[in-house]
């Protein structure tokens, strides 16, 4: 089963989106800091990782930073999860080597299509 | 969590609110005002969401006074709101400010402003300054109501972890500065912004510095807060005629000494004319403020 990590500070939005990847078929799991969540991703090597750039306790970037230093994870589908506008989230997201970015609020009907569609591209690092 | 009932009862002169209450953040723990203000930026343009630590380590390098901060209830006594107030002699700068999504449209927010203005004027503060996110027009909207006016617009700039190319500088020298250079470094800081202002730099910990020295003798220096996984707070002296030189040198020197740190550079002035030299050494914009200032 297609395994995903969802970093995501906000109750709520972590709750829809695990629940929405539940109902499409894929294994996820929560983390709700930065910490927890390099921690869970270097334990379970998912296959993908839905990444909030804004987070209690380290930045979201900085997580992104510090998982493409790691070996492992260099090739890991990294996607920005965010509220941000649009461009400032695509700069940023390009400039720490995710893959893409999935904008919140989360379109439900479109959700798991748009987390799909990023398990099928080649990595950008 | 569990938020105790109000009990300090506050009505400025400037909007007599008299259903509304203000309770003084002192009254809480680091980890509920965290807490209360992550429900209040939640919906937010950017939003910044912080844990205990972070609340705890904000309120001590910015000088939030606790005591003249504040949480704000609603006519049915709902908490709603958030707002802190740092004070520096005769000056104030309010910051954290946020009302809960849905107790926003009933003058919450200007009741939470109304009331840190007028905690400042109780400071003997002559100056009231914030900054507000570009794109928050709401906000920006209320504080030109209470009479703030525009100073100037503000950088959050950020550099992933990465080398610097080697700049075509010939006969530079670099010097890692001893932590008494850095303090008197910190202390020269002029027109910074109030989290970059030398009260703020010598909080904030982890303070590191070095210099560089051009071959025709001319030198900067820069000085930053170095942690784990971020460089932050860094601020640069780069003396005329060489300003695009030597920060090219200084930025060259720093992420050559520190390769593997993601760096976040807070409110550099979006007319500084080294802009263009940073994004030459890999900072892209994340968003802007706009400093605001009223007097008292």
């Amino acid at each position: 089963m297609t395994r995903i990590v969802v970093i995501e500070d906000n109750p709520q939005n972590a709750r829809m989106a695990e629940k929405l990847l539940k109902h499409a078929g894929y294994e996820v799991t929560l983390a709700e800091d930065g910490e927890s969540g390099l921690t869970t991703v270097l334990e379970i090597m998912p296959d993908l990782v839905l990444m909030d750039l804004g987070l209690p306790d380290v930045d979201g970037q900085t997580v992104v930073a510090m998982m493409r230093q790691q070996p492992n994870l260099d090739q890991m589908p990294i996607i920005a999860f965010t509220a941000w506008p649009e461009d400032t989230a695509a700069e940023m997201a390009r400039a720490y080597g995710c893959d893409g970015v999935i904008n919140k609020p989360i379109d439900t009907r479109q959700f798991a299509s748009q987390v799909e569609a990023f398990l099928h591209i080649p990595t950008q690092s | 969590m569990t938020i105790e009932p109000p009990i300090i009862q506050s009505s400025p002169d400037i909007l007599a609110q008299p259903s509304y209450m203000a309770v003084p953040c002192s009254k809480y723990t680091f980890s509920e005002l965290a807490d209360i203000y992550n429900q209040s930026r939640v919906d937010y343009i950017v939003p910044m969401p912080m844990n205990a630590k972070r609340m705890e380590a904000y309120v001590r390098s910015y000088d939030i006074d606790l005591d003249v901060s504040i949480v704000v209830f609603d006519h049915e006594g709902l908490m709603a709101g958030v707002g802190m107030l740092g004070v520096r002699e005769d000056r104030a700068w309010i910051t954290r400010v946020g009302v809960l999504p849905d107790r926003r449209g009933h003058n919450l927010g200007r009741f939470l402003m109304a009331t840190l203005i007028d905690n400042a004027r109780g400071r003997n503060c002559r100056l009231v300054q914030l900054e507000v996110i570009k794109g928050n027009a709401p906000a920006h909207r209320l504080f030109l109501k209470l009479g703030f006016r525009e100073t100037r617009e503000l950088l959050v700039i950020r550099r992933p972890p990465g080398k610097a190319a080697a700049p075509p500088l010939e006969n530079m020298t670099m010097t890692i500065l001893t932590p008494d250079e850095v303090e008197t470094c910190a202390k020269q800081g002029s027109g910074w912004s109030w989290i970059e202002e030398p009260d703020s730099l010598l909080k904030v910990g982890g303070l590191r510095g070095l210099r560089v020295e051009l071959g025709d003798g001319t030198s900067g220096w820069a000085i930053y807060q170095h942690s784990a996984l971020q460089i932050a707070h860094l601020a640069l002296h780069t003396p005329a005629p060489a300003h695009d030189t030597l920060t090219l040198a200084l930025l060259y020197h720093l992420h050559s000494l520190n390769p593997m740190l993601d760096t976040k550079v807070e409110n550099t002035p979006a007319l500084d004319l080294r802009w263009p030299v940073f994004q030459q050494m890999g900072y892209v914009e994340a968003f802007r403020r706009i400093e605001m200032f009223l007097y008292l």
